[in-house]
């Protein structure tokens, strides 16, 4: 083989990463270093942004192959647990392991406030659809009112996967906002009387429940949405893990060093799919205002409908545990008790608002398993598909509305 | 869009509606495994009696312990040692 310095020096100068850097790369690796800059100094959920960062980093840089889109890359065999649906379940596992439903048993009408502050998906849903999303990817960007990072993950990767990197890069920003976006929205919608309410002490519960419950909400969940089960499933099997007493291994390695796997490859997926191409577009910019909107409606739904049940109850409740129905465990229940505590300094609020906050995960759960059976494939689509049998006992107004939607979903 | 539009509020409203229904049933499934298997208080603990026999066991506990931490020091086996009295002071 001829050796020439010329054409060694020139082979090497081609094929550096600065010969074919473009704009949207370098634009793209600032958005990366911002990301850093967001979850280490500014702590902004760093264990997720840090790696999403990093792995934008990663697949912005020229040549390098690690782009999600890049078959045969390292992130790209990452890519494959979002692309498959498996990352997200796992993360949910170790939730399941690290949540305590002990609250949520204790007042179970707190699951209406888990689904009330769902209304913020919906609202959204309208509004990306105004802003010209089609049906599935205003699903997919309403679920990020849900505020729980893997199930916006999970429904963006199966409704609408073109919008993995702005949608989870939404979700989990916002989420990290939680303690800024919300309590202006909850104090301008609470009275300072109904800020200072104090509830009464959880009753306990027994053991056999808190082992029997995961086993029954998967058995009337997943056979109610059945598309929803790889999510709401490993959370009730995480849980179980932690109430059962005799998987204390398996308890510990959940909680622990497979959330924390998962998590790194799963925010590394998400990360190598930000490519200038998918991110720079101003769809991106939609999705990132219709998230705001988004938590904002989720935290007003959930306050007003606590306000609902405080007057129904006598004033018993609290309305401020509603926002913490919007899922974002424990950082919403936090926020509930920050704001209740500036009110009156003796009001602990947080065992409270940690019930409506875990009905927050199983309510947005479920808001995905019925955009499942809406939109997606599921094994057998004729079954979810069928909303005019499911609503058969609706007045036939909404009826017939119904059917014109499953007709157009058809078409 | 007006059709896309009211689509997208009529899949709200159903899906609203499952929500709830799903949590609702929820509530009560709870509520009835509560009742079902409602919370007994653990038994207070007995209050421990100073008896011979637990004076005995203390003492086997620190003899133990005295051991195994004159053996770690002596670099030898525990079960080299022999303790042939032990008198109360």
């Amino acid at each position: 083989m001829e050796f020439s310095f010329g054409a060694s020096a020139t082979k090497i100068i081609t094929t550096t990463g600065f010969s074919s850097l473009e704009g949207g790369d370098a634009i793209m690796l600032v958005v990366a270093c911002i990301l850093l800059y967001l979850a280490i100094w500014k702590k902004f959920e760093p264990l997720l942004l840090l790696p999403i960062g990093f792995g934008c980093l990663l697949a912005n840089i020229p040549m390098s192959m690690m782009a999600s889109t890049d078959t045969g890359g390292l992130l790209n065999f990452f890519y494959q647990g979002v692309k498959h649906e498996i990352l997200p379940p796992l993360v949910f596992m170790g939730v399941g392991a690290l949540t305590d439903f002990g609250p949520l048993l204790a007042n179970p009408a707190t699951l209406l406030l888990g689904a009330a502050a769902q209304i913020g998906v919906y609202v959204t849903l309208i509004g990306a659809v105004y802003l010209g999303f089609n049906m599935h990817e205003a699903s997919a960007i309403g679920i990020i009112g849900g505020a729980d990072g893997p199930t916006s993950i999970f429904i963006a990767s199966k409704l609408a996967p073109h919008l993995l990197a702005p949608i989870a890069v939404a979700a989990y920003s916002y989420m990290s906002l939680v303690p800024l976006i919300q309590p202006p929205i909850m104090k301008f919608l609470t009275t300072e009387k109904e800020r200072k309410i104090k509830m009464e002490q959880l009753q306990p519960i027994s053991q056999t429940v808190k082992i029997v419950f995961p086993v029954v909400v998967t058995i009337v969940c997943c056979l109610m949405l059945p598309g929803v089960t790889p999510l709401l499933g490993m959370l009730m099997l995480g849980n179980l893990f932690r109430e059962s007493g005799v998987t204390a291994r398996l308890h510990e390695t959940a909680e622990t060093h497979l959330i924390n796997i998962v998590t790194i490859l799963l925010a590394l997926a998400v990360g190598s799919s930000m490519t200038a191409d998918s991110f720079l577009r101003i769809e991106t910019l939609k999705i990132i205002v219709l998230g705001l909107l988004a938590f904002s409606i989720a935290t007003a739904g959930g306050v007003i409908f606590g306000k609902i049940m405080c007057k129904m109850t006598g004033g018993r409740v609290n309305p401020l545990i509603g926002s913490a129905g919007v899922s974002a465990v424990p950082m919403a229940a936090r926020v509930s008790q920050k704001v209740g505590s500036d009110a009156d300094s003796s009001n602990f609020l947080l065992m409270h608002a940690m019930g409506p906050n875990v009905a927050g995960v199983i309510g947005s759960a479920v808001a995905a398993g019925v955009f499942i059976s809406l939109f997606g494939d599921t094994v057998a689509p004729e079954t979810h598909a069928a909303i005019a049998d499911v609503i058969g006992t609706v007045e036939p107004g909404a009826k017939a509305a119904i059917s014109q939607v499953v007709e157009a979903l058809k078409h | 869009m007006e059709a896309s539009i009211s689509a997208a509020a009529s899949v709200s409203v159903l899906a609203m509606a499952v929500i709830f229904a799903v949590l609702v049933i929820l509530i009560f499934t709870i509520q009835a495994l509560v009742k079902l298997m409602p919370y007994k208080a653990p038994p207070p603990a007995p209050p421990r009696l100073q008896t011979a026999a637990s004076e005995n066991s203390d003492q086997d506990d620190h003899v133990a312990a005295i051991t195994a931490t004159l053996a770690m020091h002596m670099g030898k086996s525990p079960s080299e040692f022999r303790i042939v009295n032990i008198s109360q002071r």
